[in-house]
């Protein structure tokens, strides 16, 4: 068995160090103060390594086990009323000082996104009897948290430097809910903002231009009907899968003398120059949750009262109640064009942009809408 | 000293967990020594982040379980009724006049998907409406398994841009807008099949021209039966039924062609057909393939069937508004007649 | 067992005489009833051969189908044998399951048309889907043929 020993400054905490000073006496000339010995058994890759993706140092923790002191009902009642009246003021208006300027949407503008419950999916016609599928989206309860201006973006670790100074980071939540299951730091990052602490938060890469005043409330008329987005959100966790299900592999024979051998993999690759396992190799594994984005949907109809987008097309990851970013596409071919440009809720949709109320239902043009009766009746005669 | 520390030392070990602490024991005798010169013993000092750290027992769980990247659809609606929350509309019930007890096999595709996972009630209540006012639209009658009916499309290619297609409603299904039913008829000795979908804008109007039930819930065992028990004249006109008199079952039975048939009937226990003559190789196959415990499988049922208040509440919000479409269908109509 | 049966042919019913004359008695393409190759067709027309064909109860096969996925839809143009000759045909009906408002028929129904896509009958005596009307192209020829849309 090799071994080798490994020299470490400062002091370890009791549970990690199996073989702590196994061999203390050829080490004497070291100070103790400075110098801990310890001796590992030589093993090539740990069991389970925290990677930076997991966990990382400047994030909060967010959930807290803490609880409170033994309430009876009617103090819990009250305690509960006095969080809601906290936030109801701040609701009305979150706006502390005064508000940003407002510019227009220009060609090089990336506004902020909204985030978003995967509903389910429907199936929806087009004027002339085509059905296609549409994928329902809601904006529940979305306010901004925070802007980062870019020179201070640009200090963060997360910074890719190919962007330079061009983006921001404009961070948005989703979901209010009670104080007192956050942890304390959590619950500071909201203070600014003045809202109620999220369930869920993300954050959007945002040109200066449209940065957003932390504390307002985003809602569904930030997108206009017929505008294309792009929809990220996790896929359906499977859990750890066989190569069959994961992978599409063929697998074994059912009868003819295999035994246990059904759902394995075959070979695992050649000999010669090519042997041993390459990486990459498809094995058996965790299977879903990963990051999926889904480019170019169409918006095809919103309800504004439920704040509903309905999105063109099936893909949007994960099941039902999902969370998914939704945001302004990427893609060079879709992007709006000059007449649309100038109508766009420029940095997000305010009550007061609009004169008259909005209509309930907006559909694009090819919908076919189950109000309008007369609508097949004129198909037919064209 | 040393074993003054030691001492504090094991005090101190008895929060951690139990497989450490023979561990710790082991290691006493030279720890103490260790420990005696560094950081404060009662609180030995919390990592900060390293890259490879050995995880506790319950952290690696954590990490290993499934992760939720979504929420129970009863979360999502607490939070939707949360006073926290603004800016969104509640879905409201309705209350009043509750639906007849069996208006779920008048409007069965008006009920949800079973599967929890599935549900969510604003969708359901936005595609409900989306159905309603459809119906508001046309009428589509009531209608089960087993009536005669005529369905009109429109059809860009035929010269009258309508297509008007006559039969025997084998199949009903699907929920929600995709809601579909089957009709069957023999044209030109030839058995024809046509699919429509209740909510297509293609569908000009639906007609019952006999309303009645068969024995069995799909019919597509007509397809091997004499041509006669699915053959119905185009030319047919409607049956009026007298008002609130119950729908008729026919009880017919059909006489099945021999074999080869499309699918082994013989397993299906269907009523509506005369008694097989069996041979040993199909009894058998019933044998193997029938499922009696299927009867006294509560939780099986449980999970097909949706929750009974919801059913109900579901039920008298769709009875409601379709009365309410009946009524004015009924005015305008009148209207229609004082003019003339 | 098949060669004693086919000479006596004309003392049996079709379809005993269908098992006996195919090589073997069950259908290849039972469960999707998919237009592939050495699928049994209908000949819905009155062209002579397709009715010599009937007399003596031997189905054209299906032998290829002019797509890239080789699997027929509605209107799609096939070649098939029939009394070991090679015909090309347009398929007019099909047992499988159809879209919405698109009719789906009993048997798999073939018309017989010759190289330049003209058919060889004069007569159609099964309803037509009447979604064929809109595809164009030789189908046209084909649907003046008939007689009933569906």
């Amino acid at each position: 068995m090799a071994s080798r020993t490994v020299l470490t400054l400062g002091a370890r905490p009791l549970g990690l160090s199996h073989n702590l000073c196994g061999n203390l006496t050829t080490l004497t000339g070291l100070e103790w103060s400075s110098v801990c010995v310890q001796q590992v058994r030589y093993r090539r890759f740990p069991k389970f390594v925290v990677r930076p993706t997991t966990r990382r140092p400047w994030h909060v923790r967010k959930w807290t086990e803490k609880k409170d002191e033994f309430l009876d009902k009617s103090n819990e009642q009250f305690v509960r009323e006095v969080i809601a009246d906290k936030y109801a003021k701040t609701s009305s208006s979150p706006l502390k000082d005064g508000p940003w300027e407002r510019n227009p949407y220009l060609r090089g503008t990336r506004r902020s996104g909204v985030l978003a419950l995967k509903l389910g999916t429907l199936i929806h016609w087009k004027k002339d009897g085509t059905p296609f599928t549409v994928t329902v989206l809601q904006v529940l309860d979305n306010h901004v948290i925070n802007y980062v201006p870019p020179e201070v973006y640009a200090t963060y670790p997360s910074h890719c430097p190919h962007q330079g100074l061009r983006f921001g980071l404009q961070v948005v939540g989703s979901l209010s809910c009670d104080p007192r299951q956050f942890s304390k730091p959590y619950n500071n990052l909201f203070v600014k903002a003045g809202v109620p602490p999220k369930r869920w938060l993300t954050r959007f890469l945002v040109t200066p231009d449209a940065a957003i005043q932390p504390g307002t409330a985003l809602n569904v008329n930030h997108f206009k009907v017929g505008d294309y987005v792009d929809t990220q959100g996790r896929t359906r966790d499977y859990g750890f899968q066989g190569v069959i299900k994961r992978w599409g592999m063929k697998g074994m024979p059912k009868s003819h003398g295999t035994t246990k051998s059904e759902r394995k993999m075959g070979a695992t690759g050649g000999g010669g120059d090519k042997d041993g396992i390459w990486k990459g190799k498809r094995m058996p594994g965790m299977m879903g949750n990963y990051l999926r984005t889904m480019y170019g949907l169409q918006i095809c109809r919103i309800n504004t009262r439920y704040n509903l987008l309905y999105v063109a097309g099936v893909g949007v990851p994960g099941l039902p109640h999902t969370f998914i970013r939704v945001s302004d596409t990427v893609l060079p071919r879709k992007q709006r064009t000059e007449d649309q440009m100038s109508s766009v809720a420029m940095p997000t949709w305010f009550e007061e942009d609009e004169e008259d109320p909005l209509p309930e239902e907006m559909f694009v043009d090819d919908v076919f809408q189950f109000t309008e009766p007369s609508l097949e009746l004129e198909a037919e005669e064209s | 000293m040393a074993a003054s520390i030691a001492q504090i030392c094991v005090k101190n070990i008895r929060s951690f967990p139990l497989r450490q602490i023979d561990l710790v024991y082991q290691q006493t005798s030279c720890v103490c020594a260790f420990f005696s010169t560094s950081s404060p013993l009662s609180q030995p000092k919390k990592l900060k982040h390293v890259i490879n750290y050995q995880r506790t027992h319950a952290e690696v769980a954590r990490a290993l379980r499934k992760k939720q990247n979504f929420l129970h659809h009863e979360m999502v609606d607490k939070h939707r009724a949360s006073p926290l929350q603004s800016g969104t509309e509640q879905v409201s019930e309705k209350t009043g006049e509750a639906a007849p007890r069996d208006y779920r096999f008048v409007m069965p595709e008006f009920l949800p998907n079973p599967d929890f996972r599935y549900r969510d009630k604003i969708l359901e209540k936005m595609e409900r409406q989306d159905m309603l006012r459809r119906r508001a639209v046309i009428d589509i009658p009531e209608f089960y398994v087993g009536s005669i009916m005529a369905v009109t499309v429109s059809d860009p290619h035929s010269p009258g841009k309508t297509n008007r297609f006559v039969g025997i409603c084998i199949d009903r299904g699907g929920r929600g807008l995709q809601a579909y039913f089957v009709l069957r008829n023999v044209v030109d000795g030839l058995g024809v099949e046509v699919m429509y979908e209740m909510y297509n804008p293609t569908v000009h109007s639906i007609q019952v021209l006999k309303l009645e039930k068969r024995l069995d819930e799909q019919l597509y065992y007509l397809r091997n039966a004499p041509l006669e028990h699915s053959t119905f004249s185009f030319d047919m006109q409607p049956v009026t039924l007298p008002r609130d008199a119950p729908v008729p079952v026919n009880t017919t039975k059909v006489k099945l062609n021999p074999k080869p048939w499309e699918y082994r009937w013989e397993r299906f226990n269907l009523k509506g057909i005369e008694p097989l003559e069996l041979t040993p190789k199909m009894e058998k196959g019933i044998k193997a393939h029938a499922k009696p415990w299927e009867d006294y499988d509560l939780m099986l049922k449980y999970r097909q069937k949706v929750n009974e208040d919801e059913e109900k509440s579901i039920m008298t919000e769709v009875f409601q508004e379709n009365t309410r479409i009946e009524g004015e269908r009924k005015s305008s109509r009148a209207v229609l007649r004082r003019k003339k | 067992m098949a060669l004693s049966m086919s000479s006596l042919s004309s003392q049996v019913a079709p379809i005993a005489l269908r098992v006996a004359t195919t090589c073997c008695c069950f259908s290849t393409s039972k469960t999707h009833y998919e237009i592939r190759n050495l699928a049994r067709m209908r000949i819905v027309d009155n062209s002579a051969i397709g009715k010599a064909a009937a007399e003596i109860g031997k189905p054209p096969r299906v032998i290829h189908v002019y797509n890239k996925k080789n699997i027929g839809h509605l209107g799609d143009k096939v070649l098939v044998t029939v009394k070991g000759e090679m015909r090309r045909a347009y398929i007019v009906g099909l047992k499988q399951k159809q879209k919405a408002n698109v009719p789906r028929m009993d048997t798999n129904n073939i018309v017989l048309v010759d190289d330049n896509g003209n058919p060889l009958g004069n007569r159609i005596h099964v309803p037509i889907p009447s979604c064929l009307r809109g595809k164009g192209g030789d189908l046209t020829k084909i649907l003046s043929l008939a007689t009933k849309f569906v």
